[in-house]
């Protein structure tokens, strides 16, 4: 017998390989009508993956003391080799995390797989968001160059505006009362240790809960879109004749993580300069403020929405507000149609906030 | 078939407001306050006419840029409202002509030295020019060869010997801006230029100095030197921006590898599907 | 069966792409994580201790850039980089004044390198200088 039928078998008395694979990959059928879009999960999977792994590298270089982090990154970027290719990956792969995580939130808003009974499936996933985000200020600040040090600054001078509490939770934040060493002493333990663990323990329970209730069937191509799910017992949405996860979806995740991956590398090797502005690349200076401060591209619109406000508390209040909103959307909408063409009102709603949020992004960037 | 959505109105609205504010998890401030506390700035900034223009002029010139306030030309004290044009505090108002080498001297002594011995500078205080006739006095910009045109230099005597060295240094000039330039690009990608941009900082500032001489043949003879220099640094720049491009050849090659792959799991979902 | 070669086929071309790619991504991280040669000591540069008199400065080249030597008397001897920290021009030995000075925007340093007055940020970089039967070596 060949070695590897005999390790196989090895295997498969002790794990129950065929059952596994029977029940989780073959037998796991998936909506006929399926499109990519349920892809998108998958590619933030790989790009978090690809996040840990440059983060580690990075972490062999990088030292983490307010003297020493702007050159530690020099040196990685000049002297170490391929470190200005691990770098500007993770550079690239946080803004690419933060994007496709917007495509994968608005293609669940528009085919509807929000509904019940998949609110904890929105639920960890607007936590995860807001966990995204967090992971990706704090990581702003370790180059500490002029660009980390000042968004940073503008960043956390939002949360002194809290009365009664503010300023308290203002130093705490900081470690101090302006940004300083202390302030990278515990974004560092932040970004590199507390937030990836949460963000892999909430992409956990998400998949669980994902698998738990089954996959939603999307509203396109088929005749009756609603949601046909009762207020009941517990249910499992199977899909009797559908297509099987291995390998046919499979190949579907594998050939959006291809095509991601060309799109990203594409960015690392011929436009890196986008994801740098000039500030990135002058060591922090608490004396100096630099000309323009403006935060990453995905908080432009908030900083460009907050500038509309007379008074800062209130426009974080709004926009507390409207995160609050957005996360318990599923609650608020109870509607059992799916197909985005037949909710009209949610559908202008929808579209009407992104043209928003995109003219405040692109208003912020140029004023 | 088309029902009616049943979601009820007040959520919809509220639908609207959350994408008014779709994805603001943490807010942003305006930017912080300006730390400079000039009153030099705060006063003559709030003037109109004469006093306050040259505020308007500092503003957006190399000066401003490098933090060289009213005070270190003028003197006074620019944090003490009461003091601040105090001849105490070394308030010197508009200087006399004859002392403005020396005031700019003070920092830029290399090219003082240069002027001073130079026929514009035995010039001065009998029609010669001082600093500020050819460069301003607070919309000062980055030195350059446009300085030295027929309208600036024909006010006092003819072009013709101002366009001989303006000759004899654009083939120098040139190559230093495109230095420049090439620094440039190579910055914005990454790659620290620190120790290139001071090497050429250093040439084109020896480069500069060299005019003020107003002497064709030292600076004909003196540009052999700079541009053996210069030649080294452009060395060392086209090495760089070689390295550059063979990275992109790298990401060519790994980009097309990623559509093939992308074509070829496609394909291979493909012979699936006849199921 | 057509399917089953077109399959086998793909899946062999994916192999191949697959294997080369995976390669091509291990190749910087291993090189990234091998631990760094230690640069090569740039030439060192000799002097005769007797050229260079009590208040004095030798102006030399050392890995490429402008570098100085002082005898400074009390401090003994300094080798120093030459290249101001401020925008890299070079400085001066005012040997009446003992300090060097730089002459694009008046920079005034110490005979030790450090920062009396002036836009520089930083001192003068120290470089490594050692004495022995009466030769002066740098790096």
């Amino acid at each position: 017998m060949k070695i590897s039928k005999k390790t196989y078998d090895w295997l498969e008395t002790r794990l129950g390989i065929e059952e596994l694979i029977g029940k989780s990959l073959k037998g796991y059928l998936l909506p006929r009508n399926i499109n990519f879009w349920y892809s998108m999960g998958s590619i933030l999977l790989f790009i978090f993956a690809l996040q840990g792994i440059t983060g580690i590298l990075l972490l062999i270089y990088y030292v983490p003391d307010a003297e020493k982090a702007f050159n530690s990154v020099k040196a990685i970027m000049n002297e170490i080799p391929f470190g200005w290719f691990i770098r500007t990956c993770h550079v690239i792969g946080a803004s690419s995390m933060v994007f496709f995580l917007l495509l994968h939130m608005l293609s669940v808003l528009f085919m509807g797989s929000y509904k019940s009974p998949r609110e904890l499936n929105w639920l960890s996933g607007f936590m995860l968001f807001t966990l995204v985000l967090a992971i990706s200020l704090t990581g702003y600040l370790l180059p500490w160059s002029q660009l980390s040090f000042w968004a940073t600054t503008v960043a956390t001078n939002s949360v002194g505006t809290i009365p009664l509490i503010g300023d308290f939770l203002l130093e705490f934040l900081r470690g101090g009362k302006l940004v300083g060493p202390p302030t990278l002493g515990r974004f560092f333990a932040l970004h590199v240790a507390v937030l990836p663990v949460t963000i892999a323990v909430f992409v956990m329970i998400h998949l669980f809960l994902v698998k738990r209730i089954g996959i939603s069937t999307p509203p396109f191509g088929l005749d009756d879109t609603k949601n046909r799910w009762d207020d009941g017992k517990f249910r499992y949405e199977d899909h009797p004749g559908g297509i099987p996860f291995f390998p046919h979806y499979l190949l579907q995740d594998l050939t959006s993580i291809a095509l991601y991956l060309a799109i990203f590398v594409f960015f690392v090797f011929f436009t890196p300069s986008l994801f740098f502005p000039a500030d990135a690349f002058i060591p922090a200076d608490s004396l100096r403020t630099p000309a323009h401060i403006k935060p990453e591209w995905y908080f432009l619109a908030n900083y460009q929405a907050l500038k509309l406000f007379p008074n800062e508390f209130i426009g974080i209040i709004v926009q507390a507000l409207a995160m609050t909103f957005i996360a318990f959307l599923p609650f608020l909408d109870r509607g059992k149609e799916k197909h985005p063409l037949k909710r009209p009102v949610f559908t202008a709603c929808a579209i009407g906030g992104i043209l928003i949020f995109l003219a405040l992004t692109i208003w912020g960037h140029y004023s | 078939m088309t029902k009616r959505n049943q979601m009820k109105i007040p959520t919809s609205i509220f639908a609207l407001m959350s994408f008014l504010a779709c994805t603001l998890v943490l807010a942003f401030p305006a930017p912080a306050a300006s730390q400079t506390q000039n009153v030099c700035i705060q006063c003559h900034g709030s003037l109109e006419g004469r006093l306050g223009k040259p505020v308007q002029q500092w503003q957006g010139s190399i000066h401003e840029q490098d933090g060289v306030t009213c005070n270190e030309c003028h003197g006074g004290d620019p944090k003490d409202a009461v003091n601040a044009m105090s001849p105490a505090r070394g308030f010197i108002g508009v200087p006399e002509e004859k002392d403005i080498p020396g005031i700019c001297g003070r920092c830029h002594i290399g090219v003082n030295r240069d002027y001073l011995a130079s026929a514009h500078g035995k010039a001065l205080g009998k029609g010669g020019p001082s600093c500020v006739t050819c460069h301003g006095n607070h919309a000062i910009n980055r030195a350059s060869l446009a300085l030295i045109n027929e309208r600036s230099c024909s006010r006092c005597h003819s072009y013709e010997r101002a366009g001989e060295l303006k000759d004899a240094m654009v083939k120098t000039e040139t190559l230093i801006t495109t230095m420049e330039d090439k620094i440039d690009t190579i910055r914005k990608g990454g790659t620290d230029t620190e120790p290139l941009e001071k090497a050429l900082f250093s040439a084109r500032n020896q480069f500069h100095t060299l005019f003020h001489d107003v002497d064709v043949k030292k600076v004909q003879n003196e540009s052999a030197r700079i541009n053996r220099d210069l030649g080294k640094i452009d060395a060392s720049l086209e090495a760089i921006l070689k390295k550059l491009h063979e990275r992109r050849i790298a990401g060519a090659i790994a980009v097309g590898s990623a559509l093939l792959a992308a074509l070829i799991l496609y394909l291979l979902r493909k012979t699936y599907e006849k199921n | 069966m057509h399917g089953h070669d077109r399959r086998k086929f793909l899946g062999l071309c994916l192999g191949g792409i697959t294997f080369t790619l995976m390669g091509a991504a291990i190749y910087p991280v291993f090189k990234f994580l091998a631990p760094l040669q230690t640069r090569k000591s740039a030439g060192k540069v000799e002097i005769r201790q007797q050229d260079l008199a009590e208040g004095e400065a030798k102006f030399i080249e050392f890995g490429g850039e402008p570098a100085v030597v002082v005898n400074s008397g009390e401090h003994g001897l300094i080798a120093l980089s030459a290249v101001c920290t401020h925008l890299g021009c070079i400085v001066q030995w005012q040997r009446d004044k003992r300090r060097f000075l730089c002459p694009c925007h008046a920079g005034l340093y110490t005979e030790s390198g450090e920062v009396i007055s002036g836009p520089p940020p930083k001192q003068l970089p120290k470089l490594p200088l050692s004495v022995n039967n009466g030769i002066i070596t740098v790096g």
